[in-house]
């Protein structure tokens, strides 16, 4: 299943993981690396350390005298000797005029017969800037190493995926309509060769079934006719040899009309498919608003309710005359189908809709269905259940949008115009 | 009146030229693509009524080689397809009119006797019936050299039941005549019989009820 929710594009989510790793890495890699740099530094100065202590020593066996310097250097006399010891002690340090952490290494040397107690210190801060001075530079460097390889890779990334998505574009643009087949270029990537392959295979057997069944489907629609020509003739001379009687000449008008259905229902699917084929080309533009008054007049010849429509602009729209005109039909008939005797329909336009209102007792029960085909909401009308079909392709098919609502005890159907 | 009835599906030319016959015009028939262009090569029709679709061949054809020849029939063309580009086509080589299968047989007669009665074929442009005259050209109903308001429909409607005089009309046959493609929006047809005692009223108070029902649902334009 695929998942839902905001997409990210391909090259940004390769790059976007690879730089997020990069980061943990180099976080992760930082904690090592401060702990061995300071246990290396620790160990050169103390190391430091027992030499100065080391040449003191040797000093003091020659006899000389040796200087403390505070506080690098302390040599004191003293009675008890004690041990060896290592450590970090916070001192004052005159030259800094505060106390600072000091690492120092304190012994006691016993040389012609006097006991010294010597300690030697070095300031601690020194070696935690050599410790963040490494850190910073193996941080900048590797930084920038990651991002120098982030910019080529991306750049590489995008050389590699460019015939994926020259070939998404064309895969986007093709269309079963045109009998062009579809254009893919070679890659030299085994995957995205195999992917061409597939998509040409599959292209190619969906449009020989669409035009399969464009052909089936309008041979059928052709063919039918013919017999229903015949139906109709005979029917005709039927009646026309005046040896029928009432119930006769009744059976035959139904005959008649079941036939005048039939032929319909056929025209009307063919258009929907002519529209779905786009084989009306819209040629110049036209007064929407006129298109309906003209509507309106036959449908008002047509049945006892009344239509008002309410002055307005002319809209000019571009779209092909016939369609105009199923379109307004359409709406405008299928009001008068739902309008209760004693109802009425109001036409409204504006400069960018226009919208057909019919009196009804409640708002249609399944909305998400009025623009099926063949569906009715009401069972117990003759309708073919194709005209709001027909309704919404037109719409589709001219970027219009269509909405229903019901307001006030009135069912509203309104045909937005794109905006320019 | 000599006619030319070219479709190849036997039963519905049968049907066509018998109820033609009775119109009283002189109906011929063609079965084929080179039937029907050998017969307009060789006889002068009034109206040759073609099939789009006739076996090995094309109406439009037939049309195209009728025209070249400078003849002066009038065309009417049969189409199973109901697409305008035929429509445009045919009427754009000089087909007079174009009819969609299936239709009735009162149509097609009405539009053979309105091509008729267009001035270059020679027809009259007027309608008679008794004390009833209808100028074609003007639109125009007359009782007895007096104007007769009338309606749009109306005026279709007496038209309609003048040419297909004595015939019976069913109230669908009527509709599908004065509404043409928008017809098949309606819901049910009863609508009509507004337009149809309409007109019956006004023809009674000036002239006479010509409009009878029979089959109890049909109506006929009968001379009383």
């Amino acid at each position: 299943m695929a998942k839902r929710g905001k997409k990210i594009n391909l090259l940004k989510k390769t790059s976007r993981k690879y730089l997020i790793s990069a980061v943990v890495l180099l976080l992760i890699s930082l904690v090592p690396l401060y702990f061995v740099t300071q246990h290396f530094i620790r160990e050169e100065t103390d190391d430091s350390l027992k030499s100065t202590l080391y040449r003191i020593e040797k000093l003091l066996d020659e006899g000389q005298q040796v200087n403390s310097i505070h506080p690098i250097i302390e040599i004191s006399q003293t009675r008890l000797p004690g041990v060896l010891a290592l450590k970090d002690t916070l001192i004052h340090d005159p030259l800094e005029g505060e106390m600072e952490r000091f690492r120092q290494l304190s012994a006691y040397k016993r040389t012609n017969g006097n006991t010294y107690r010597i300690s030697v210190r070095i300031l601690l801060v020194e070696s935690e800037d050599i410790v963040l001075a490494v850190l910073t530079t193996f941080l900048s460097i590797i930084l920038a190493i990651f991002l120098a390889q982030y910019y080529f890779t991306r750049q590489h990334a995008k050389t590699i995926w460019s015939p994926f998505f020259e070939n998404l574009r064309r895969i986007k643009a093709f269309s079963l309509k045109s009998e062009k087949k579809i254009d893919l270029i070679e890659t030299d990537v085994l995957e995205f060769s195999e992917l061409n392959n597939e998509l040409r295979t599959l292209t190619e057997k969906v449009a020989l079934d669409y035009k399969n069944l464009k052909q089936f489907t309008e041979d059928v629609s052709h063919e039918i006719q013919n017999p229903l020509a015949i139906m109709q003739a005979t029917i005709g001379t039927i009646i026309d040899d005046n040896a029928v009687n009432d119930q006769q000449f009744e059976l035959l008008t139904e005959l008649q009309q079941n036939v005048q259905r039939l032929a319909r229902l056929n025209k009307k699917l063919v258009l929907l498919a002519k529209i779905e084929n786009q084989q009306f080309a819209s040629s110049g533009t036209l007064n929407m608003v006129e298109v309906l008054q003209q509507s309106i007049e036959d449908h008002q010849e047509m049945g006892s309710v009344s239509i008002t429509m309410e002055t307005a602009k002319p809209i000019e729209i571009h779209m092909d005359p016939t369609l105009a005109r199923i379109l307004t039909d359409n709406l405008l008939s299928n009001a008068v189908k739902y309008t209760p005797e004693d109802g009425q329909i109001l036409v409204t336009a504006t400069n960018t809709s226009f919208t057909v209102s019919n009196t009804g007792d409640q708002p249609i029960a399944a909305p998400e269905k009025l623009y099926n085909r063949f569906y009715r909401e009401d069972n117990t009308k003759k309708s073919l259940g194709l005209g709001l079909a027909i309704v919404k392709k037109i719409c589709d098919s001219h970027g219009l949008k269509i909405q229903y609502a019901f307001k006030a005890q009135y069912h509203q159907f309104s045909v937005y115009f794109p905006q320019h | 009146m000599k006619l030319l009835i070219a479709e190849d599906e036997v039963a519905l030319q049968e049907s066509i030229i018998k109820f033609l016959k009775r119109e009283g015009f002189v109906c011929e028939a063609a079965s084929n693509y080179d039937e029907a262009l050998y017969k307009v090569s060789l006889y002068d029709y009034d109206v040759v009524v073609l099939d789009i679709n006739l076996i090995s061949g094309s109406g439009l054809d037939v049309l195209k080689a009728l025209k070249k020849e400078g003849k002066k029939s009038g065309v009417i063309i049969i189409s199973a397809n109901n697409s305008l580009d035929d429509k445009l086509e045919g009427l754009d080589l000089g087909a007079d009119d174009y009819i969609t299968k299936p239709f009735h047989l009162t149509e097609l007669n009405a539009r053979i006797k309105a091509v008729l009665r267009r001035g270059k074929y020679g027809g009259d442009v007027c309608l008679v019936h008794n004390e009833i005259t209808v100028n074609t050209e003007y639109r125009q109903a007359y009782v007895n050299d007096r104007t007769m308001p009338l309606t749009r429909k109306e005026y279709d409607l007496l038209v309609y039941f003048m040419v297909n005089k004595n015939r019976v009309l069913s109230k669908e046959v009527i509709a599908e005549h004065l509404w043409g493609d928008h017809i098949d929006l309606a819901d049910n047809f009863d609508f009509i019989y507004v337009h149809i005692n309409n007109l019956r009223k006004k023809l009674t108070t000036v002239a006479a009820d010509y409009i009878k029902t029979v089959y109890g649902i049909g109506y006929r334009f009968t001379d009383g």
